[in-house]
């Protein structure tokens, strides 16, 4: 079963006494797998019911037709729930306290149930997902994903506990989590939904829910995998200096190694479906003699028992400058669009706190960043924030006054990241 | 299958070494009918495996099992007559700090080990474990492993009046004798007295004693 593919981006070349490896590593998935060979799924929908959901109706009204439309997208056979979350969390669908596989029959009680969701209370999301662990354990040996959708920040309980919550989920379930409106704090949906390997974004229109909470299911739907990890093996005596995931957004996995042995760890990636990704991996090696070859690293996907692909990672050392000095093309364009997703996150920052001139410097280089590598989701998105005098230098002003939607859609998306382009 | 990379690592990938990632010559490879498992220090905890250490070359005797498994010594064989010459191997931080490889760490618990001899040619080298492949008489292959010596990596030859003689046999790391830097040639021996070291490898030094 080959359906994943490696592909190295690097220049092996460095100069004697030379110690860091970088590469680039693109990962693909041919998908591949017939609905017969997919993995049984289990789904839940978790929706915000506190009180300011009501504030305004349409943001309640906009959850609840968005949840039927995601149930409506659940497969047959799927083991799915729906959990209302406030400060306590509660089973909306269905009764008994597991999970109920999907049919045409659970479908539409399900979404009567949840055309009912009332709103009331305050907001403790680590409950909503420790009831969501707790009914996925109930349907062991499936994949399981969740929909999180929350309009407001985590009041009601510490960030330890939700810290703690967090910790006993990750790698039970994967999570993409929404936030509607803008009075929730995307740096704590990050958190959520990077420690569960999922995506997060702002539904700024209520409108748009559904057709999000839709294809967030379809995604969810087309994994055909179990939860797959990054294995790296690196020689004796190196060291792993970051492995990042790049594209399709950035995500550090750095700390999120798990030891295989002394020469080997494995990065969670979660499920794949048809896709592809790109991880950039640092490593420090010891030198070694002009003219010595070494292998640095060793990237394959770990599925169950089962090693898929096989990227390899070189280093040879040289007293060439001109093979020596060469930038990688790829390890420079994602340097880059990491650069950028930090100058955003500390602009706004700076923003925030009044910070004018660090404002003004990050925004400006994000702004000329995502214009140089051809990011122009980004840039369209910094382009709400300040205005552009000219992309190339990064000349830019902070505009005065800047939706509340504006600025968090170019917060959650600072991490999207383009591909290399062939003359980035 | 396993394979050996050229600073001796035994390695399960066939490209690069999966210890030191050097890249592994094709032609390198050893050709083993069936497949070499790594030699594995197995810890037997029945009664019969408190036996006395092989006088040989020093490994437990396994069970009740006649011959040394490291070095095919009798253990029912009388003990042989005393040796007049013997090398003592050991860890020497001035000769790991002098090689200086990367990736390699000191050896913290080694004792010495003492090898009498008493063969016209006594081979210094590191055995690959592999079934049907003599050992050589001063094997380097365990407690500790140094991966900076050779499979046959130098040869004290006996001369005419009993005493010992020290050729290089082409080894990878060289091989040098007391302080002098010069490495050990490889087609004349070189005299050893009482007392001289032989330093080879990633940490060793052997020293020849006469008894």
């Amino acid at each position: 079963m080959n359906r994943f593919t490696a592909d190295v981006y690097q220049n092996e070349y460095l100069p004697a006494d030379g110690t860091e490896v970088n590469a680039i590593v693109t990962i693909a998935s041919a998908g591949g797998a017939g609905p017969t060979q997919q993995a049984e799924a289990a789904e839940i929908v978790i929706v915000d019911t506190s009180g300011s959901m009501s504030a305004p109706r349409a943001k309640i009204n906009a959850a609840r037709d968005a949840t039927g439309a995601a149930i409506d997208c659940i497969r047959d056979g799927v083991a799915f729930a729906v959990i209302a979350g406030a400060e306590t969390a509660r089973v909306v669908y269905p009764k008994g306290g597991s999970l109920v596989p999907a049919s045409e029959t659970t479908r539409a009680e399900a979404s009567v149930a949840a055309a009912r969701l009332r709103t009331d209370g305050g907001t403790a999301i680590g409950s909503w997902l420790t009831l969501a662990r707790e009914l996925f354990a109930t349907a062991p040996g499936r994949v399981c994903h969740a929909i999180l959708l929350t309009d407001g920040e985590n009041q009601h309980e510490t960030p330890e506990h939700l810290d703690a919550v967090l910790a006993s989920c990750e790698g039970r379930f994967q999570c993409d989590c929404r936030g509607v409106g803008t009075d929730w704090q995307v740096s704590e949906l990050r958190r959520i939904a990077s420690a569960l390997l999922g995506t997060v974004d702002i539904i700024a229109d209520p409108a748009d829910m559904a057709s999000d909470f839709r294809s967030m299911i379809e995604a969810a739907m087309g994994k055909a995998t179990r939860s797959i990890s990054l294995r790296v093996w690196t020689p004796q005596g190196a060291h792993v200096a970051f492995v990042r995931q790049v594209a399709p957004t950035i995500e550090e996995l750095t700390d999120r190694a798990t030891e295989v042995n002394a020469l080997t760890s494995d990065y969670p990636t979660g499920t794949w479906g048809e896709e592809s990704r790109d991880y950039h991996l640092c490593i420090n090696v010891q030198p070694r003699n002009l003219g010595d070859e070494m292998l640095c690293g060793r990237a394959s996907l770990v599925e169950g028992d089962e090693v898929h692909g096989q990227a390899l990672i070189k280093a040879t050392w040289t007293d060439d400058q001109q093979l020596s000095t060469r930038i990688n093309r790829e390890v420079a364009h994602y340097t880059g669009q990491a650069e950028l997703a930090d100058c955003i996150q500390d602009g706004l920052e700076a923003r925030k706190t009044g910070d004018q001139a660090t404002a003004t410097f990050k925004l400006g280089r994000a702004v000329q960043l995502s214009s140089e590598s051809g990011n122009d989701g980004t840039l369209k998105l910094l382009q709400a924030v300040v205005d552009v005098d000219d992309a190339a230098t990064g000349t830019v002003r902070l505009r005065s006054q800047v939706a509340d939607a504006d600025e968090m859609a170019l917060d959650t998306r600072s991490t999207k990241t383009v591909r290399a382009g062939p003359n980035a | 299958m396993i394979v050996v990379c050229p600073s001796g690592h035994r390695s399960a990938t066939t490209d690069y070494c999966d210890q030191c990632g050097a890249p592994i010559a094709i032609t390198a490879a050893p050709p083993p009918a069936t497949e070499v498992l790594p030699v594995v220090e197995e810890v037997d905890t029945s009664p019969a495996a408190r036996q006395e250490p092989c006088p040989g070359c020093g490994a437990r005797r396994s069970g009740g099992d006649r011959y040394c498994e490291g070095c095919g010594h009798d253990f029912l064989a009388p003990p042989p007559a005393p040796a007049t010459w013997e090398a003592v191997a050991s860890a020497d931080r001035g000769q790991f700090e002098r090689f200086a490889a990367a990736g390699l760490s000191f050896p913290s618990d080694s004792a010495e080990r003492r090898f009498a001899l008493e063969e016209a040619e006594v081979r210094i080298g590191r055995s690959a474990g592999r079934a049907g492949e003599p050992a050589p008489e001063i094997d380097l292959a365990s407690d500790p492993e140094d991966p900076g010596i050779s499979r046959l990596h130098a040869i004290l030859e006996r001369q005419q009046d009993g005493t010992y003689a020290l050729r290089d046999v082409g080894s990878t790391n060289g091989t040098t004798v007391n302080d002098d830097p010069n490495p050990v040639g490889t087609d004349a021996a070189l005299p050893l007295a009482d007392g001289d070291r032989i330093r080879l490898g990633a940490w060793t030094t052997i020293t020849l004693r006469s008894r």
